[in-house]
């Protein structure tokens, strides 16, 4: 059986918008790369799914994207966090840790 | 914000479809790649490197997918997609689009076109500002309405301060219009009305000004306002605003046009769209001052309520005001019995034409709705035949994993398409058709129905197509998603277990159907039988070859009755034309347009109240020209007029009421309350009933006497040898020349007779129309059962035919099966029949509702028209060939 855990539902725009505000403009590739890197191997995450995404997240205009050349060369997209998207950014980080303080404290509670 | 951000770009993607498509195949292709190079490098052959990529990326096509999905919007995207489908589905079976599309474009159209004329007639507010403030005022004395007459009006008007406006109005008899330049305008009508009539009703005129109160009094200088229509008619291109100063005369008096009211503005009388408004106080001028007399009770009232006055407080004040004006009101002939004022909506108007054709309308809209529901059950029927052999592509499909809410909207579309389609030539039809409908019913009279397709309308036709869809489109598109999907693939659409319950709903409509129709039949029969029936009465007098001139109540006619010799000269010169066979001239005739009433007493006897007579004066060779038998004694013959012992001739019903079974010969009579032996009559003669020109009337209670001076002659009847109708042009032009006469109507009795039946014409033709439509329908609905019936067992038709069952046991079982399904619904049509027949019992004529030879009648039309139907379809099953039946499986 695979250990590694599926993507939380909900959570992979944060982590797209988080690695966009880190690492400045990255292609769907990069996006994907990075996540699972941070992840050090404990997410399954089906790389294409950072397509829809991605999508999502710029139809609200939290990201925008636009074409460039990638490092081998060839053309890609890359997207970029707008000032919209780092608002919101900060905004989901605050609810996010709160609901994990909560979520931990439930959890640790001897019952 | 951001949902609408979202919607706004979704919507954008709508038209960017391909080159977001090809965009995202870039960068998913740049994906792959970037991560094959990766696993390249970290020692992959370059095969397996590329599918390691594909892996880690995941299902490509899903995510395009899901991607698409959500670029634009899925909802559009189906639906667009449904449409084509549906479009092409349409176009693979053209028959069934035809024949779908034809029978709802005729259901939805005549129902629209019927509910046009409905909306006109029974629902529509007069266009005025604020037309609920309006109310009809009646006066009643007990349960009678007993009027207004136009002094009492008046004085009632000037004293009442409980409404925002009082008016009178009352149509004004044309006998001549011409223009300032002495030509003569045909088929004028005109109203004369009370001086607030147009700012009352709130209506300004177009051009000039409206008619004001100082108009309205005798002394005024004559003026008068136009309609639009009038103005183009009888104006033609001239500006509008010359028309202002021009004169016509009405009657030959002189008026001068002050205003032309607005296009649309038909006054306050639905179903009359009068050319000009008049003031009343310009009576006298035109002939017509017998109408604003005291005594004369022919005005109608309306008011427009305060908004600071209750309708109830109102109604009381101008009720008190009646009573005190009692003495005006006693001149009525009423007495001084207490009378009251009731109000009336007035928001729709004066309801002439309402009266008149609602309930008819009514009936025809409730029989096209019922076509609508039998053309719904034929759709519903072809559309379960299809579902039924799309059963296995729909298996394959739900197998393929589609879901049955996305099928369902799939074959809903394609019922919407038909109905959308439908229902636009639908509303076509209806535009044609209620203009038929209008010209059908208005046959004869001066009805103008002003009607359009307005929101009512619209709506009325949407909400007709919506209902239709649910029912012919929804049952058969569950059905057909609900099967078992191992089944339908297996049966390869044929004995599929769904299709038990798809035959017994068919069968369910079939006999819907074909009760439905017994319905619509016998409706149709029974309206036709009572408009023959009318035609076809004994009149008491033979109508055939009678030319009727009729004559204006008015002093010339009085005049001729006044000289003898004259009208011994008219005689003589009508008889003298070719073609005549003889004359007679009456006064209140029992076939003209006057009549005068009056009670009978007897020497022993005072008049009851049921001796109301006709009194009718009769010149000698009445009964000869009208072929009316004497059943005994004699007629009214010449000399019995003038100084001679005056003597009367009774209808046999008179003859009967007065006298009972006594010999009323010789007996005298007097016309009066109680018996008045200076001037009574001596009974001379019995002759047989007449019914007057309505031949919806009862046979009248008549009194003949011979003419005298004192009552004017009203009409001319004239017997000719052949058509009457040739007459008529010699006939005008000798009264003319003659008496004087100008303005007499001169047409044959047939034709009054028929333009007096013209609603029941309307009821007979239209539905007898639809009873043909519904025969079809269900005709058609029979045929496609039983063919469809046939088609699914085939099988067991082989099975029969191999095991020796012969063609007509084979046709014989086929046609056993429908007929238990024709008997279901005779039954219960019939029944139903019986229930709704008594609906219409006040338009038959000379036959009950539950006449049981036209109820058999229609059930032997139907049964023959649905054998014929169900034969053609199983003697082509019983012909089948047994191999070929049993292979096909």
């Amino acid at each position: 059986m695979d250990n590694r855990t599926e993507v939380p539902y909900g959570t992979l725009d944060l982590m797209v918008l988080k690695t966009l505000a880190g690492m400045g403009p990255l292609h769907g590739y990069g996006i994907a790369r990075r996540i699972e890197q941070v992840s050090e191997g404990s997410l399954a995450l089906n790389q294409g799914t950072v397509y829809p995404a991605l999508l999502r997240l710029e139809q609200r205009g939290w990201i925008s994207s636009e074409w460039g050349v990638s490092e081998n060369h060839r053309r890609a997209r890359f997207y970029a966090i707008t000032r919209a998207g780092r608002k919101q950014l900060a905004a989901e980080e605050a609810t996010w840790s709160r609901t994990v303080r909560i979520l931990s404290r439930l959890l640790e509670e001897p019952s | 914000m951001t949902p609408l951000r979202v919607l706004a770009a979704r919507l954008r993607s709508l038209f960017r479809r391909r080159d977001d498509d090809a965009r995202l195949r870039a960068e998913i292709e740049a994906h792959l790649e970037s991560l094959a190079a990766e696993h390249k490098r970290r020692g992959l052959p370059s095969a397996e490197a590329r599918l390691a990529a594909l892996r880690e990326f995941g299902g490509v096509s899903q995510i395009r997918e899901i991607h698409r999905e959500q670029r634009g919007l899925p909802f559009l995207d189906a639906l667009a997609q449904d449409l084509r489908y549906a479009f092409r589905q349409l176009r693979a079976n053209p028959g069934f689009a035809a024949a779908a599309i034809f029978t709802l474009a005729l259901g939805i159209g005549a129902n629209t076109a019927i509910f046009r004329v409905l909306d006109a007639v029974v629902f529509r507010s007069l266009p005025v500002p604020h037309p609920e403030q309006l109310v009809l005022v009646g006066a009643y004395r007990g349960d009678a309405g007993i009027g207004f007459s136009y002094p009492l009006y008046r004085e009632i008007a000037a004293r009442q301060q409980v409404v925002a406006g009082l008016i009178a109005m009352c149509d004004l008899p044309i006998e001549s219009a011409a223009l300032a330049s002495g030509q003569p305008i045909d088929g004028v009508t005109a109203r004369m009305v009370s001086g607030g009539y147009f700012p009352t009703l709130g209506v300004a005129p177009r051009i000039g000004r409206a008619l004001a109160d100082s108009d309205d009094q005798p002394s005024a200088a004559p003026v008068a306002v136009i309609s639009d229509r009038f103005r183009r008619r009888a104006f033609g291109d001239a500006g509008a605003a010359d028309v202002l100063g021009q004169t016509i005369r009405i009657n030959g008096a002189p008026f001068t046009v002050v205003g032309v009211a607005p296009p649309g503005f038909f006054g306050e009388s639905v179903g009359s769209a009068p050319d000009l408004w008049v003031p009343f106080a310009m009576a006298p001028r035109v002939k017509a001052g017998l109408m604003i007399s005291p005594a004369a009770k022919m005005i109608s009232v309306m008011a427009r309520l305060r908004p600071d006055v209750s309708p109830a407080r109102a109604q009381t004040a101008l009720g008190l005001l009646y009573t005190q004006l009692r003495e005006l009101a006693a001149q009525t002939f009423l007495g001084r019995e207490p009378c009251r004022v009731e109000f009336a909506s007035g928001s729709q108007g004066l309801g002439g034409l309402r009266a008149h054709f609602s309930e008819p309308l009514w009936i025809l809209m409730a029989i096209a709705g019922l076509v609508l529901l039998m053309a719904c059950c034929n759709l519903a029927n072809l559309l379960m035949a299809r579902a039924t052999a799309r059963t296995h592509e729909i298996g394959v499909r739900l197998a393929l994993g589609a879901g049955r809410a996305r099928l369902l909207r799939q074959l809903l579309t394609e019922s919407l398409l038909l109905t959308a389609i439908g229902t636009a030539l639908g509303l076509a039809l209806a535009a044609w058709g209620s203009r038929q409908l209008i010209a059908l019913a208005a046959a004869g009279s001066h009805w103008q129905i002003p009607i359009d397709f307005g929101w009512r309308v619209l709506s009325f036709t949407a909400g007709a197509a919506a209902a239709a869809v649910c029912l012919f489109g929804l049952a058969p598109a569950i059905a057909a998603t609900r099967l078992e999907v191992n089944a339908a693939l297996q049966g390869a659409g044929r004995s599929a277990g769904g299709s038990r319950g798809h035959a017994a709903f068919t069968k369910a409509l079939v006999v819907a159907q074909i009760a439905v129709s017994l319905v619509l039949v016998a409706g149709a029969s029974l309206l036709v039988r009572s408009f023959w029936n009318l035609l076809h009465q004994d009149f008491g007098y033979r109508p055939d070859g009678l030319l009727l001139v009729s004559l204006p109540l008015d002093a010339p006619s009085l005049a001729l009755a006044k000289n003898p010799g004259q009208v011994q000269l008219l005689s003589e010169r009508l008889a003298g034309l070719p073609g005549v066979r003889s004359v007679a001239l009456d006064g209140m005739g029992p076939l003209g347009s006057w009549q005068f009433s009056g009670r009978i007493s007897l020497p022993d006897r005072p008049s009851r109240d049921d001796d109301n007579a006709l009194l009718v004066n009769v010149s000698p060779g009445y009964f000869e020209t009208l072929a009316i038998p004497i059943a005994a004694g004699r007629s009214i013959a010449a000399g019995d007029g003038g100084g001679s012992a005056q003597v009367a001739v009774l209808s046999e019903t008179a003859a009967r009421r007065l006298f009972g079974r006594d010999n009323p010969i010789g007996r005298r009579i007097s016309a009066s309350p109680s018996f008045d032996s200076l001037h009574a009559v001596e009974v001379v003669g019995v002759a047989r009933d007449v019914r007057p020109a309505n031949p919806r009337q009862a046979f009248g209670f008549l009194v003949y006497l011979p003419q005298s001076g004192k009552i004017p002659i009203t009409s001319i009847e004239i017997r000719t040898a052949g058509d009457p109708g040739i007459l008529a042009a010699p006939v005008r032009h000798t009264l003319r020349e003659v008496a004087g006469l100008r303005t007499a109507s001169v047409r044959p009795l047939w034709e009054t007779l028929r333009s007096s039946v013209g609603q029941d014409r309307l009821m007979a033709v239209l539905s007898g129309a639809f009873g043909v439509l519904a025969l079809l329908l269900a005709s058609v609905g029979l045929y496609g059962v039983i063919a469809y019936g046939a088609e699914r067992r085939t099988q067991e038709i082989g099975i029969r035919s191999a095991l020796g069952a012969t063609r007509a046991q084979i046709s014989g079982f086929l046609m056993r099966e429908m007929g238990t399904l024709l008997l279901c619904g005779l039954v219960l049509g019939g029944v139903a029949t019986l229930i709704l027949a008594r609906w219409i019992r006040a338009m038959l004529f000379g036959l009950a509702p539950h006449d049981p030879a036209m109820l058999l009648l229609a059930a032997a039309a139907l049964s023959l028209v649905a054998l014929i139907a169900g034969y053609l379809p199983a003697r082509r099953a019983a012909r089948l060939d047994p191999m070929r039946a049993l292979r096909q499986e």
